[in-house]
């Protein structure tokens, strides 16, 4: 099956937050008042109970003065997903369409994917001990529906589709921004990681939107998941190894020298 | 066929661990297996035998936490209320000398138990001067990268990353350790009287003068300075 994926252009979205409620209802999830903090943005980033919000960022540019950028943020569905990797549940899987899902009933909430994942999207839900995520809608999209973010979505700035077919339409868009006033428009979730399963379009580079330029899982992460969790722990089977052999040498050679009784030697 | 040395109570006996010292042993081992098995639970993916005997992941994870609170209040009673033992645990780590160098070389002999002859030791030995930094280095690891690994909302989120791999490296250092010691602490037919210092108390004076000359005559001998 072709790679399924939502195409988010960032020059079309009002910043409704249409998105940030439709997702809410669909997945029923309560919501979490946090305190003002001098910003439009409602959160400060995702939580165990908002999958996706759309953030706002101030920032001041020397030619064009005071810029105000906003963005859908949310799970990427990686193709390789880190999150995936270092989950010791397997509570984490990819649709052959390419969204990355939980499975919550395996879910232990120990939020390793929440600090391997290279954007913290997933995000620990205390009430369940759960930790949880954008789903790319994917029990709607395997009934042939849009995910519910992109079917309430007013302008288009949010379209579904399959991932070959929307990159076109993407490429197209940051031609046309680049030749009307955005110079520095560009892709982001093309070759992103080794490929996001989420399009972006962004009216500049992408460190304007908060999303880091060239994205890595985090060292830390691939040392452990690498290196010390497939071949460090044989240390513990030769210690257990050379313990039952000299379990057994001591007793044949305390028999060779026939003092058994003692428990001690010389 | 015998497991551990047996226990001699009609031969003259001398005391190596005073009360506390073994209540908190046995105390911090018991949490430490604890913490062990639901632990490698998790470290072996999802081995679910290993959680079933625990009720399950939720259950594993609760018996980890509750066995390292436990073993964090146990390490705490013995440093807090055995504070002068650990002074002279310490002071006799550092007098780790030639003949602690020439114990560790000859050790792999007598610990397949061939007869070696070994030169004086203090009251730790080369292998267990050795295994005295080593276990409770990891165990204070595995303490500190545990409560981050718990409460990873209020550290950096670089800490919360690095405390992984520390955890389990710990967790396999100390364990290797462990198991050796474990076994030489009891099955081991050497060393095996040592068990009887850690399970009541004393050992047999024989035993400690052959097995610890240094400190057995620095205590109980000639050059005891009459305490
Ligand atoms: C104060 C002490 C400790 C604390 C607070 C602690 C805490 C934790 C936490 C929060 C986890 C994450 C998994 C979960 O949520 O259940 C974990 C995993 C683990 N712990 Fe501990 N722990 C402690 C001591 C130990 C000890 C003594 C051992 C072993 C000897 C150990 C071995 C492990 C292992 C093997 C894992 C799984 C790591 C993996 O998934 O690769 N822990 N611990
Ligand atoms: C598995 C069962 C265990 C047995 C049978 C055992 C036995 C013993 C014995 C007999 C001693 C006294 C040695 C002497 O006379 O000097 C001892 C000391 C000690 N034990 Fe254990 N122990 C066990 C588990 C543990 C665990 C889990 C830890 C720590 C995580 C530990 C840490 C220590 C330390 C640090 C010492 C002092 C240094 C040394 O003698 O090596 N033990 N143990
Ligand atoms: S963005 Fe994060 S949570 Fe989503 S698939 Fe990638 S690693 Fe997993
Ligand atoms: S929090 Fe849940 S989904 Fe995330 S790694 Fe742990 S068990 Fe897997
Ligand atoms: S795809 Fe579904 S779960 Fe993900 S943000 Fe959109 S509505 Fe929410």
């Amino acid at each position: 099956m072709a790679r399924m994926t939502n195409l988010y252009d960032v020059s079309k979205c009002t910043a409704c937050r249409g998105c940030q409620v439709a997702c809410k209802d669909w997945n029923q999830l309560p919501a979490v008042i946090e305190p003002f903090t001098g910003n439009y943005q409602t959160h400060e980033s995702t939580n165990g109970d908002t999958y996706t919000i759309i953030k706002f960022m101030e920032h001041e540019d020397p030619v064009d003065g005071i810029q105000w950028n906003f963005l859908k943020f949310n799970c990427m569905h990686c193709f390789d997903p880190a999150c995936m990797d270092v989950c010791p549940q397997e509570a984490i899987t990819q649709t052959e369409w390419g969204a990355v899902i939980k499975d919550y009933d395996k879910c232990i909430g120990c939020q390793y994917c929440t600090y391997a994942c290279p954007f913290e999207i997933p995000k620990y839900r205390k009430r369940e001990d759960i930790v949880t995520k954008c789903t790319l809608c994917y029990e709607r999209v395997e009934e042939g529906l849009e995910p519910a973010c992109a079917r309430t979505c007013p302008t288009g700035a949010l379209t579904f589709g399959e991932r070959d077919q929307l990159l076109q339409v993407a490429e197209e868009r940051v031609k046309f921004l680049r030749a009307n006033g955005f110079p520095r428009a560009t892709i982001y979730g093309k070759l992103e990681l080794g490929g996001l399963n989420k399009l972006f379009v962004l009216t500049d580079t992408p460190d304007k939107f908060e999303l880091p330029i060239d994205p890595k899982v985090p060292g830390q992460i691939t040392f452990w998941q690498d290196w010390i969790q497939p071949y460090f722990g044989w240390l513990i089977p030769v210690a257990l190894a050379g313990s039952a052999v000299s379990f057994v040498t001591t007793r044949i050679l305390a028999n060779k020298n026939g003092d058994h009784t003692e428990g001690g030697h010389e | 066929m015998q497991w551990i040395p047996e226990y001699k109570g009609d031969v003259p006996r001398v005391e190596r661990f005073n009360f506390l010292s073994r209540f908190t042993h046995w105390g911090h081992t018991v949490t430490f297996l604890l913490c062990l098995f639901t632990g490698l639970a998790l470290f072996l993916d999802s081995a679910d035998w290993l959680a079933a005997i625990f009720g399950g992941f939720h259950g594993a994870g609760l018996v980890h936490r509750i066995a390292a609170v436990a073993m964090t209040i146990v390490v705490a009673i013995f440093v807090v209320g055995n504070f002068k033992v650990l002074i002279a645990w310490i002071k006799d780590i550092l007098r780790f000398g030639l003949n602690d160098i020439i114990f560790i070389m000859k050790f792999p002999f007598e610990f397949l138990g061939f007869k070696v002859k070994i030169p004086p030791q203090t009251k730790f030995n080369g292998g267990e001067k050795g295994n005295s930094m080593l276990t409770p280095t990891a165990v204070i690891f595995l303490i500190l990268s545990g409560y981050i690994m718990w409460f990873p909302a209020i550290f950096p989120a670089g800490l919360v990353r690095l405390a992984y791999p520390i955890h389990d490296i710990s967790m396999v250092l100390a364990t290797f350790m462990v198991c050796m010691h474990g076994y030489l602490g009891s099955f081991h037919p050497g060393s095996g009287e040592s068990f009887w210092g850690m399970w009541k108390g004393t050992v047999r004076e024989d035993w400690a003068e052959h097995h610890h000359k240094t400190w057995y005559d620095e205590t109980y001998g000639d050059k005891a300075s009459g305490e």
